[in-house]
């Protein structure tokens, strides 16, 4: 059977926006150059409909990249079989470029929280996680991406830091890292902890998509609402990590209080500036 | 079982500091001053009542409408406590809102409104379901008179029925963006044919012989039972609005599965 769509790898170089509903006849008649396209997995998991069709329009210009908030890596409820299916066959639909999931858990006793909750960093979680990241991936027969996530609360019985614990994620399942940069500067703002730490901690070869998004800040701290443009702060980090990485596939994330499609390429062409001036790769390996 | 029992534990009780109960006792695992955490396990607690009450939101805009944002948030967050999300994907949430909501006390003035609610979920249902195409009617025409009491329909998966004893599909209209909320009638007991054409969901008024047709199709009885249980009333013309529409997805002969 031939293939339905060509083969089509994320441009490394070229950023990359979430596609969202209100944006899909601004992008459809604009058709702009972009590296690829994000979507929530979870929102195109109806088995058929008008969003569906929409994704396999827009699959056809574009790289897709599939961002699951739902899989629960790190939760101690079994792993839900009909939830892999759904996404297994929205690979097979869709065939993205590249498939991610959060460093997080998301349900307890079977409800489902729809929040992305953190992990205590300890070995018992270290196993736990890398037996379901392993079991998905088998499940889907493709490596997927691991994202650090904004994680208000620390816990006491935390023993090695986050860039540590995803370090050793991706060694122990071969999965690949999707290093979010706001998360990380939210994360070391709310804790007074050092932002480079992650990026130091994690091998570069396994880094496979970055995220820019903007957050709120409030009296309790940086709320990651992916409402508004990167902050300074954010872009700086985003340049040194790309100055350590080499030029990576990069999605501007834009969720709430969505604005003109405009102000997401707007976004994205500042992040093409800084991947285009980007050292090709000092990746350790291939 | 998982074999993480920490793990467990903590997520069981992080989930009850979020959702129920006080968080005070939680703030003994986290790190750091434990004002400011619960400070910060308020941020959780806050989105995830907004990420369940919004995909509730999403799925019911009239019952919001009709009832309210005060008494639809606080509606939500009495249903999301009695049934949280059983799976991750909340487009799939809510199902259990229209039942919830006819056993709602002070919901008791509105005797309509589950029924608006039920009309709702069809519609939410009916823009998820799997696309089909229509059966090849030419096929049909190859049935003989004697088999045909005994065919049964498979009918486009998006395809649902809802009878109210209330003019619901009035009051649905009404309420659609753009609109003031008046119904064009008050009076009415509603069936209502909802069906995706292309990408948008349809809604048909049927009449009552036609909506008890439909329903026995549905359930999968054949032409001759569903013929029976519609008496005088020639069904034909009902069969063919059904086929007009490409709802009739196949057709089958003798076996209780259609194809």
């Amino acid at each position: 059977m031939p293939a339905r769509f060509a083969p089509r790898a994320p441009h490394p170089a070229k950023a990359g926006i979430g596609l969202r509903t209100a944006h899909f006849e601004a992008l459809a008649a604009r058709s702009p150059a972009l590296g690829f396209l994000e979507v929530h997995s979870e929102n195109y998991f109806a088995d058929g409909g008008p969003a569906i069709a929409w994704l396999e329009r827009f699959r056809r210009d574009y790289a897709v990249s599939l961002h699951g908030v739902g899989a629960s890596l790190g939760s101690a409820d079994p792993l839900d079989a009909a939830h892999l299916d759904r996404l297994a066959r929205l690979c097979e639909r869709i065939e993205p470029a590249l498939v991610s999931e959060h460093l997080c858990w998301s349900s307890a006793g079977g409800a489902h929280l729809g929040e992305l909750l953190p992990l205590p960093y300890t070995e018992e979680s270290l196993r736990h996680v890398a037996t379901r990241v392993t079991a998905i991936q088998e499940r889907l027969g493709r490596p997927i991406l691991v994202e650090n996530v904004t994680a208000y609360v620390r816990f006491a019985s935390s023993t090695v830091p986050e860039g540590e614990f995803i370090a050793e994620l991706a060694r122990r399942t071969g999965c690949r890292v999707l290093l979010d940069v706001n998360n990380a500067w939210v994360n070391a703002v709310n804790h007074g902890t050092d932002a480079r730490a992650i990026l130091r901690a994690i091998d570069p070869a396994t880094v496979g998509e970055i995220h820019l998004a903007g957050f709120a800040a409030t009296e309790d701290g940086l709320v990651d609402t992916h409402g508004a443009r990167v902050a300074a702060d954010v872009w700086a980090l985003y340049a040194e990590a790309v100055s350590l990485l080499g030029p990576v596939p990069t999605l501007v994330e834009w969720d709430t209080d969505l604005p003109a499609l405009e102000v997401l390429l707007d976004e994205a062409a500042r992040a093409d500036a800084i991947l285009a001036g980007a050292r090709p790769a000092r990746r350790v390996a291939a | 079982m998982s074999g993480a029992p920490g793990l467990a534990a903590m997520q069981r009780e992080f989930a009850a500091a979020v959702t129920a109960g006080d968080a005070d006792a939680f703030v003994a695992h986290l790190a750091g001053d434990p004002g400011r955490a619960l400070r910060r396990l308020a941020i959780y607690r806050r989105a995830i009542a907004a990420n369940r009450c919004g995909a509730l939101r999403a799925a019911y805009p009239v019952v919001a409408r009709l009832v309210g944002d005060a008494f639809f948030d606080e509606a939500a967050r009495r249903f999301t406590h009695a049934s949280p999300p059983r799976e991750a994907d909340l487009n799939r949430y809510g199902a259990g809102l229209p039942a919830f909501l006819a056993g709602y006390p002070p919901a008791a003035a509105l005797p309509w409104l589950a029924d608006v609610a039920r009309l709702e979920w069809a519609w939410h249902e009916s823009l998820m379901a799997a696309d089909a195409s229509p059966a090849d009617f030419a096929a049909l025409a190859g049935v003989s008179g004697e088999a045909q009491p005994a065919l049964r329909f498979a009918l486009h998966p998006s395809v649902r029925l809802v009878r109210s004893a209330w003019p619901v599909l009035a009051i649905w209209e009404a309420n659609q963006e753009g609109r003031d909320g008046t119904a064009a009638r008050d009076e009415g007991a509603d069936d209502i044919l909802v069906w995706r054409d292309g990408a948008r969901v349809r809604l048909a008024l049927l009449g009552a012989p036609e909506a008890g047709f439909l329903e026995a199709i549905m359930a999968g009885v054949t032409l001759g039972e569903a013929a029976d249980r519609a008496g005088q009333w020639d069904f034909a013309p009902a069969l063919a609005r059904l086929a007009g529409l490409g709802l009739i997805a196949g057709f089958h002969a003798g076996d209780p599965r259609p194809a």
